[in-house]
């Protein structure tokens, strides 16, 4: 309970705020929610079940958040799955089918990893200047899809049918797996299935969908399954000053997407790339000294 | 085509055994499991209820390709 009383309300806004940017900005929220504190001074424990049960709120914020912004898609998407299950096939010309299971397949990488290792590699890598170090890593991985992204020709209209075309099952399989460098603190989650899509010829615009469609999920299972910790034991003392975050990550995860999805229909990653590799130098030089 | 019948095959009997997998993972707790399974640890009451959830998973796409790739073919349109 003592431990629990260091997020105060006005750290929970800022956390809140700060988690609904950074997870779908491709800057790492796990880093950043790792390091902010440890630069402002803040004596949070990490690793404390406490603070576990106060970010599983914030990350339920962002994945409601990113669902309700692609409800009617989702709606269309499971509709194409429950027909492709239905037809025992999937159209050719059913690009919310293919879509759907794209999703399935890119989900499995990252699921299983997620399931299996997300406590270990939290634990494992949860300091500030290990979390800057990936950071800078993060920021090299971003940079290095923009470099080596295959430039494929955009010419359906639509923006499911030109991802449907596009992306093939292994490579759904690729970007999950991917995606899947977001357990370690320090590697976003959205770059790197961003990274992963622009390596398989989507546009930034596509990838970012795709990337966001992808997350959803995972993010919401993973805040889901951990949601028992918040009203329990754990969850004691932070519920209030959780249900603070969780509305400001909402906020911000609402303006984060609809500024991303219009800011990739012309824009590229490098900008991120940057900011990723100098806040990751700062923050390493700033913990050395 | 015997090959295709022998994949589906293999995926119903992965599946199924992914899907028992994770009925043990969830019933059982840690010091009760197999030794060969991952999570097993002498005297731990813990249960690996995420270890169940991706079995049952994986399970479930092993079904879901059997059901793919057993679905009626498509004729393919004469060259």
């Amino acid at each position: 309970m003592i431990l629990a009383a260091l997020i105060s309300y006005p750290r929970a806004i800022v956390l809140g705020l700060l988690q609904g940017v950074s997870e779908l900005f491709p800057v790492s929220s796990l880093g950043h929610t790792v390091i902010l504190p440890k630069l402002l001074g803040w004596n949070i424990h990490q690793n404390g079940d406490y603070f576990l049960s106060f970010l599983v709120a914030t990350h339920l914020a962002t994945a409601i958040v990113l669902f309700c912004f692609f409800w009617r898609d989702w709606v269309r998407i499971l509709k194409g799955i429950g027909r492709s299950l239905r037809d025992r096939e999937i159209g050719d010309a059913d690009a919310d089918a293919k879509l759907g299971w794209l999703l399935v397949v890119g989900t499995i990488p990252a699921g299983i990893l997620g399931l299996l290792l997300q406590d270990t590699l939290r634990k494992a890598f949860a300091s500030g200047s290990i979390a800057a170090g990936f950071l800078i890593a993060n920021g090299v991985l971003l940079y290095g899809a923009e470099l080596l992204r295959r430039r494929a020709p955009q010419t359906d209209a639509d923006d499911d049918v030109r991802i449907a075309r596009r992306v093939g099952f292994p490579a759904a399989f690729l970007v999950g797996a991917v995606q899947s460098l977001a357990l370690i603190p320090g590697f976003s989650r959205s770059g790197a299935a961003m990274g992963g899509g622009l390596l398989v010829g989507l546009s930034n615009k596509d990838a970012a969908r795709f990337a966001f469609l992808l997350a959803t999920p995972i993010i919401g299972a993973a805040a889901v399954l951990k949601l028992p910790q918040l009203f329990g034991h754990a969850g004691d003392g932070v519920r209030g000053p959780a249900l603070v975050a969780s509305l400001c990550s909402a906020a911000t995860a609402y303006l984060a997407v609809k500024f991303l999805m219009r800011y990739f229909e012309t824009k590229t990653l490098t900008p991120f790339a940057v900011y990723c590799f100098c806040a990751g130098i700062a923050c390493t030089i700033w913990f050395a000294v | 085509m015997r090959n295709d019948r022998l994949l589906v095959a293999l995926a119903v009997l992965v599946g199924l055994a992914l899907i028992v997998i994770a009925v043990i993972y969830w019933v059982e707790p840690a010091k009760s499991l197999p030794g060969f399974f991952p999570g097993h640890q002498a005297g731990s009451a813990h249960h690996h209820a995420k270890h169940g959830i991706a079995a049952f998973l994986v399970g479930l796409a092993c079904f879901a390709f059997a059901w793919f790739r057993t679905g009626p073919k498509r004729a393919t349109p004469a060259a």
